[in-house]
């Protein structure tokens, strides 16, 4: 059996390591190394089991690799996606795909230019529930969507997700994306008005950590989205991810945290929620390795990255102007 | 307190059903245009029925009226009671717009009588808690909130929900529940931005807004006519040290399952099992009462309510303009 070969390019985002565990499971994979500019941050992935360390991400791509998994800080998705383009190697990148327009329809032209395909990692798409929500949407279950309401709540991630030049943006562009796919994968329309507010109110950060974004789509679909870190540390639970759609036919909800053993714990003096449902993570690595392997086309283009992501940054416009936000119709 | 109920639809029910056990109530009149309604609401009772309000006018010792009316009503009704010398307790909303209200609010003050506007939600259990939870540091400072209130479309005499310009729609008629508690606890509103979804076939109208308070608190309301499961309310109020939540779905502290239901038996009404000795509504009447006996200030006074009907106007036109709608100056 021909094997994938994968390399990792950055842990800044600790999404890498299940998605490392995920391809580690997979007879069809091979990761041949991982690269980060912290050696200590990522020993426990790298050279304790067994695979090669580098220091600059050049030299692992001058490597003998199908494909590159990129969970760096968002600030640098950009960069080393042209660079893993260039070199050939195909890309699933952590969301948010970038920082910009201009930057991610670039991401996406070299990565069309150099032949290979470049993946958004979403893993929501992979919920179980979200999986079959889009199969019962898809048999006209609710009918035609009309509206819809969507949370991806969590908790203050800290580190360089409250720093701007690095991230970005705070939990308005952290915690739009994920939700803001489903919506645009369930409608199958595109967002084209946003209007939001981006604010600081739960944490002493610089950066927004709460928001609200309302969302006209083309096909005339309203929604709104909450992506605020506003889980307390008592919260029994880092956040959640709820969808709930209006159709002609029925309502549908999404809480895909919600297969969970409810834990009481004198040991953490605290009450937990101990989620017991599919891996999401697993899902989406699968779905990647699948399509390097068998020539498919990816499940979550760039574009989808883009078309999320444009969201987000709108939103920041919209809170500043204090107006509602067009988005062109084409990219 | 002799006290009589002008409207004896839904709501005119609710209020003879705890009006008719409350110590030191008197209910002397029942006023309906549909005259089965009024003897069934006086039967209740024990009060006279009437179908012309003129005629329940000439009673000498009457002292409050409750107006259960179409919310178009609310305005020429209330300004002929207040000229009446009567106090009123009106249903929510108190009128169709901030104009309407204020001039009931005038009128009532320049005649010398109480009115009260019914923001049931403020004499829930569940919400009171919440709003004392929040303010007594149990969250840190409130700083966020969800709202949802959905139901079945509702069934008023002549369709009178169905006609914008009678009920105001669901922003106006439901979601105001949610606005004024919103207010009571983040304060003034900055700005709002609403979206609403109207369908003919079936009927259902819902909306979802936002509202943004002056000290940057953040509020997202949903409300939901025609929706196809249990009426059902929620709120989640994220302070900057905890989280109060509440799901009227998960509540419930009574519940009967039957071997052998009888076909047909309960299917007409939705009845949360979440029993309480008193309803919300008796809790609202018998306060509102207590301020007319002894002049104090309502839980939730005139005030509030012109300002929940300023804030769901102001919805409404964002839903029309598709554009934030600030709030201009300070209340009223």
């Amino acid at each position: 059996m021909k094997k994938v070969k994968v390399g990792f390019i950055s842990f800044a985002h600790m999404h890498a390591a299940s998605y490392l565990l995920g391809m580690l499971k997979r007879d069809d994979v091979e990761v041949v190394g991982i690269a980060d500019e912290d050696a200590e941050r990522v020993r426990p992935y790298s050279v304790d089991r067994g695979i090669r360390y580098y220091a600059d991400y050049n030299e692992l791509l001058a490597e003998e690799l199908d494909a590159v998994v990129i969970c760096s800080e968002n600030s640098r998705h950009a960069e080393i996606t042209k660079h893993a383009a260039a070199a050939g190697k195909h890309v699933l990148c952590e969301k948010p795909l970038g920082l910009s327009e201009s930057e991610m329809l670039e991401m996406i032209q070299v990565c069309k230019d150099n032949g290979v395909q470049l993946m958004t990692a979403f893993p929501c798409r992979y919920i179980t529930s979200v999986r079959q929500a889009k199969e019962a949407i898809d048999a006209g279950q609710i009918g035609d969507i009309l509206a819809m309401k969507g949370t991806n709540r969590g908790s203050m991630p800290g580190g360089w997700f409250i720093e701007r030049e690095k991230s970005g943006g705070g939990a308005v562009l952290d915690h739009t994306v994920h939700v803001m796919d489903l919506m645009h994968w369930f409608t199958g329309s595109k967002a084209e008005e946003v209007y939001a507010h981006a604010e600081t109110l739960f944490n002493d950060t610089e950066i927004d950590d709460a928001g609200m974004v309302h969302v006209k789509f083309a096909n005339g679909v309203v929604a709104v989205l909450d992506p605020s870190w506003s889980r307390n540390r008592t919260f029994p639970t880092w956040g959640d991810v709820t969808l709930e759609i209006i159709g002609t036919k029925g309502v549908l909800n999404i809480d895909s945290f919600a297969q969970k053993n409810d834990v009481y714990s004198d040991v953490t003096g605290k009450a937990a929620w101990s989620f017991w449902g599919d891996d999401m993570d697993e899902g989406l690595v699968n779905s990647f390795v699948e399509s390097i392997r068998d020539g498919k086309p990816v499940e979550i283009t760039g574009e989808d990255g883009y078309y999320s992501a444009r969201v987000a940054i709108a939103a920041y416009e919209s809170a500043s102007t204090k107006r509602t936000v067009q988005l062109k119709a084409q990219g | 307190m002799n006290i009589a109920i002008l409207g004896c639809g839904t709501m005119g029910m609710a209020y003879a059903h705890n009006l008719a056990k409350m110590p030191g109530v008197t209910v002397t009149g029942v006023v309906d245009l549909n005259a089965e309604r009024a003897e069934q609401a006086a039967a209740l009772t024990g009060a006279k029925a009437y179908t012309d309000v003129d005629s329940l006018l000439e009673q000498k010792d009457l002292e409050t009226v409750a107006v259960c009316l179409p919310t178009y009503l609310h305005k020429p009704f209330v300004l002929k009671l207040a000229e009446k010398g009567l106090h009123v307790i009106c249903e929510k909303p108190a009128a169709l717009t901030l104009e309407d209200a204020q001039e009931m609010k005038a009128a009532c003050e320049k005649h010398g009588v109480r009115l009260f506007i019914g923001h049931v939600v403020r004499f829930f259990p569940n919400y009171q808690d919440a709003y004392r939870k929040a303010h007594s540091g149990h969250i840190g400072t409130p700083k966020m909130a969800h709202f949802k209130r959905y139901g079945s479309y509702p069934q008023g005499m002549d369709l009178w929900y169905n006609d914008p310009g009678k009920s105001g729609g669901v922003i106006m008629d439901l979601m105001i529940h949610d606005i004024d508690f919103a207010c009571w606890l983040f304060g003034e509103v900055e700005s709002v931005y609403a979206s609403i979804v109207k369908r003919a076939e079936p009927e259902m109208e819902y909306a979802q807004l936002t509202l943004h308070f002056k000290n940057s608190s953040i509020a997202s309301l949903t409300g939901y006519w025609g929706y196809p499961g249990p009426f059902t309310t929620q709120f989640e109020i994220s302070g900057d040290q905890g989280i109060i939540r509440f799901d009227s779905n998960q509540v419930q502290s009574l519940d009967i399952k039957r071997v052998s239901a009888e076909a047909g038996d309960g299917a007409a009404v939705q009845v949360p099992a979440s029993p309480s000795l008193h309803d919300p509504y008796y809790k609202e009447v018998l306060h509102f009462i207590e301020c007319i006996r002894d002049g104090s200030e309502p839980l939730v006074s005139i005030k509030d309510a012109c300002y929940a009907v300023q804030i769901a106007q102001a919805a409404e036109q964002s839903a029309q303009t598709g554009q934030p709608v600030t709030i201009g100056g300070t209340v009223l």
